[in-house]
């Protein structure tokens, strides 16, 4: 809670974290350390406890076993108003957009500004001229000024992930936790989501923490890749001159059952042939 | 038919011996008849078949005791038309004042409704799991609504009468207070049925928890709410009639006052006008809650149709409005004047003008709700304790018994009546739309009669009691037990039936054998709702003389012995209760 803050100090701390839901085990004393502005990706198979880790980071879980630090403070003994101000520089952006799917788009950016007003808001109006005016400011840098108006429910997927980012910025965010923020997107706009996160994290100086599955895109895209397996950290390196065999190996190694080994050969498969093709 | 039975087996067996080797599965020794599993029935099934079976007798016996003889009701319409010849014309009061009474039975209903609505939403947010703060809360708000649900609205305006000097509130605080258990409950079922990922977007960009419900949660069950509210309103308005008979003012209380006079024609007239305006409002209700929340219609309604004629505004036009060109965020800082905002506007304001002018013809002497409090004690004193004073306890106990006798009978001939109306009605049973369109016109029609006024003119034309009562309840049931079977036969799956129908199966083979399998849990549920209706129905019949407990519940009333009101009210609580705690645990048994 005292730590100072340096430009170069850590963001996120996690120490051995260990996350129990009854008899499964989602995280299994996992630490990490991301440095401000750094873009780290999780990378691991579905259930490997990457959304779980997320979820932490931003107290929306708290932990088994295990202590969290986030802009220097300790997460876990959180709550209540102080909990609130820290989530409120944390931006998260899920795999399903979550926006309200009957307001109006600019009034799902504005949410993001529910942490810094005090009380229920309802309606436009109620979030006043200056929020306003911001609001309309993200969302033209996300490219959807002319959407303003529109339910968020008549945007296309893409655009509703581009939404749910701005909504994120309103936040004024040091931090921005993205949890398989593609996953249900099409190529196409799978690159401009991840290409405007990327933009975005650099213009502003953002630390992000992502959760992905696809080897490719983490290597194109991350200063970082963290690999995890039923919920430990196996992999943790920079991608400076990281090859795909080497990640992929470093996989392989790991993975214990056939089953895994299978997931991981088609997904290597998958991934040539698609290379192949291109 | 055969073939395709056997692939399908062959196939899931398989599976089972691994993919690997498909044809290498052994038959185990025995024939089938041996190998086939016991099909096994829990206890609980059991017991809850026999309670159902134990129900259907009752519901006969009560049916045959109450006696609906054909013949004796053939000799009674001959009656009637005597007694339309006496009678003479139905006449109705000065235009002027019809307009007012009708303003002012609307004008009360709607606030009461209003009032219910909003304090349902602190029950209901308290009531749903995914928003209580905590089991005790979430108890409470439950029992809560289930007590304002139990307790009659006539009983709260009896109560509100004697209390508060002659006016609306009496009324609107009956049908507010009564409503919130329906209200509540709906609305809680809307906030347990939200997509919970907005709302966790809010709380991970810190919103509080109020936020969280502002932004995340009401958005997604508003179109919910207001249909309910609506809805509701529609059932006030058919229930505000009887209030009128405890001193609630209104269209109700004049056509009291006719029929106490003996002026029937002026009653009828009253009776007409009551019909007329629940239809209306019926139709006026379901237009609006198509048009002012963009809810996809059905179209199955009346007012659906109505309105599609009406209006040629495709949904989705909303899309195309905002076109502009987007200069600069402070361009765009004022929602542009398209026509989706223009309609949405005038919507709102019309429906603020609604509530402003309710608000107003009802006069509310606000004052009295704060001096009010002084007189509370001694009239709570006049309640307590409950005594059956100078009746029986077996009168007062059979009375009850005629009540729940009236209810199963009425239940039973509406279920009957409703399997094939509602089968009708639905677009998969009927054989053309023609017959399905005047169905569901039926039911419309149906639905908008207050069960009060059928028994009224019942027994103002024949001069029955308990028949006019439990024909007046079933027949006013097959407005609501109808339409909700039609609902759901129209909801089950297709694949069924279109299987049934490529095997070659006759249409009323696909209807009982894919068609009713598939809606026979919605059927039963449907019908316990009916009877837990029909017994709070049939509480109030007594009132208008159809038999049953409610005529000593208004005699007591009357005659100031409030003690004997409080202890009908138990009664009336503890059979609710009961009836409701099995109609819970029927529809657990047959999920």
């Amino acid at each position: 809670m005292t730590n100072p803050q340096t430009p170069t100090d850590t963001v996120i701390t996690l120490s051995s974290v260990t996350k129990r839901f009854g008899a499964t085990t989602a995280l299994n004393g996992a630490s990490i350390e991301v440095k401000r502005g750094e873009i780290v990706v999780l990378l691991g198979l579905s259930g490997s406890g990457k959304s779980t880790l997320l979820r932490h980071v931003d107290g929306l879980e708290q932990p088994t076993d295990g202590s969290i630090q986030v802009l220097g403070e300790n997460v876990a003994g959180l709550s209540g108003r102080p909990l609130r101000a820290l989530r409120s520089k944390v931006g998260f952006i899920f795999q399903q957009f979550e926006l309200v799917p009957s307001l109006s788009v600019l009034e799902n950016v504005l949410t993001g500004a529910l942490a810094t007003l005090r009380g229920p808001r309802l309606g436009l109006w109620s979030y006043g001229r200056a929020n306003k005016l911001a609001a309309l400011g993200h969302l033209d840098r996300v490219g959807l000024l002319d959407r303003a108006y529109q339910r968020a429910d008549t945007l296309s997927g893409g655009q509703q992930q581009r939404v749910a980012i701005a909504r994120a910025l309103m936040q004024n965010p040091e931090i921005l936790l993205a949890d398989e923020p593609v996953a249900s997107l099409d190529p196409e706009s799978s690159d401009q989501v991840m290409a405007l996160i990327r933009e975005i994290a650099l213009d502003r100086g953002l630390t992000v923490l992502c959760s992905l599955h696809q080897v490719d895109l983490a290597l194109s895209w991350a200063d970082r890749i963290v690999g995890l397996r039923h919920g430990e950290v196996v992999l943790d390196t920079t991608t400076v001159g990281l090859t795909k065999a080497q990640v992929m190996e470093i996989y392989g190694r790991v993975a214990t059952t056939t089953r895994e080994l299978q997931a991981i050969e088609a997904e290597l498969l998958a991934d040539t042939i698609a290379d192949s093709v291109r | 038919m055969s073939t395709a039975t056997r692939t399908s087996s062959h196939s899931r067996a398989g599976h089972r011996s691994g993919s690997r080797e498909p044809s290498g599965h052994q038959t185990p020794p025995g024939s089938v008849a041996e190998r086939a599993p016991r099909r096994r029935i829990s206890p609980e099934r059991i017991a809850a078949g026999i309670t159902l079976l134990a129900l259907l007798a009752a519901s006969i016996v009560a049916l045959d005791n109450i006696g609906i003889d054909p013949a004796k009701m053939a000799r009674s319409w001959s009656n009637a038309e005597r007694f339309f010849t006496r009678v003479g014309a139905i006449s109705f009061p000065e235009p002027g004042e019809l307009l007012y009474l009708t303003g002012l039975t609307l004008g009360l209903v709607i606030c009461g409704t209003l009032l219910a609505a909003v304090i349902s939403v602190p029950v209901a947010y308290l009531a749903a799991s995914n928003t209580t703060p905590g089991n005790g809360w979430r108890a409470f708000a439950r029992f809560f609504g289930v007590l304002t649900r139990a307790i009659p609205d006539v009983v709260f305006a009896m109560v509100f009468v004697l209390i508060f000097s002659l006016g609306a509130l009496p009324g609107i605080l009956a049908i507010g207070i009564h409503s919130i258990g329906m209200i509540s409950k709906m609305f809680a079922d809307a906030i347990e049925q939200i997509d919970e990922g907005p709302r966790l977007a809010i709380r991970a960009g810190g919103g509080s928890k109020l936020q969280e419900f502002t932004a995340g949660v009401l958005p997604q069950v508003m179109p919910s709410w207001v249909a309910t509210v609506l809805h509701r309103n529609d059932i006030n308005l058919r229930g505000s009639v009887i209030l009128g008979y405890v001193g609630v003012v209104g269209l109700g209380m004049q056509m009291s006052f006719a029929f106490k006079s003996l002026d029937y024609g002026l009653g009828l007239g009253f009776a007409l006008v009551i019909f007329v305006l629940c239809v209306v409002m019926e139709v006026v209700s379901s237009a609006v809650r198509a048009a002012m929340l963009g809810i996809q219609p059905t179209g199955r309604g009346l007012g659906d149709r109505m309105l599609r004629g009406l209006r040629r505004i495709r949904p989705g036009s909303a899309r195309l409005g905002v076109r502009a060109a987007a200069a600069s965020p402070a361009a765009m800082l004022h929602r542009p004047w398209n026509s989706a905002r223009v309609r949405n506007t005038v919507w709102g304001w019309i429906a603020a003008a609604v509530v402003v002018g309710s608000i107003l013809i009802c006069n509310i002497q606000w004052g009295d709700l704060v001096t009010v409090w002084a007189k509370v004690p001694a009239i709570a004193v006049q309640f307590w304790p409950p005594s059956f004073g100078s009746y029986e306890a077996s009168t007062m106990f059979d009375a009850m018994g005629e009540t729940i006798a009236i209810a199963l009978a009425a239940t039973l001939l509406t279920a009957i009546v409703s399997i094939v109306v509602g089968s009708l009605a639905a677009r998969n049973v009927a054989p053309n739309s023609e017959v399905r369109g005047g169905m569901r016109l039926l039911l419309v029609v149906v639905r908008g009669i207050p069960e009060i006024i059928l028994a009224i003119v019942l027994i103002v034309i024949s001069g029955l009691g308990t028949q006019a009562g439990t024909i007046a309840l079933a027949i006013g049931g097959v407005g609501l037990l109808g339409k909700l079977l039609a609902d759901s036969f129209e909801e089950v799956k297709a694949g069924p039936e279109r299987a049934l129908t490529a095997a070659g199966a006759s249409r009323l083979q696909v209807y009982a054998g894919a068609t009713v399998p598939q809606g026979l849990r919605a059927m039963i549920g449907h019908t316990f709702y009916m009877i837990d209706c029909n017994i709070r129905s049939a509480t109030l019949l007594g009132i208008v003389g159809a038999g049953g407990v409610g005529y000593y519940l208004l005699n007591a009333s009357q005659g100031s012995h409030y003690g004997v009101v409080t202890a009908i009210v138990l009664m009336i609580l503890v059979t609710v209760l009961l009836v409701e705690g099995l109609a819970i645990w029927m529809r657990r048994v047959f999920r």
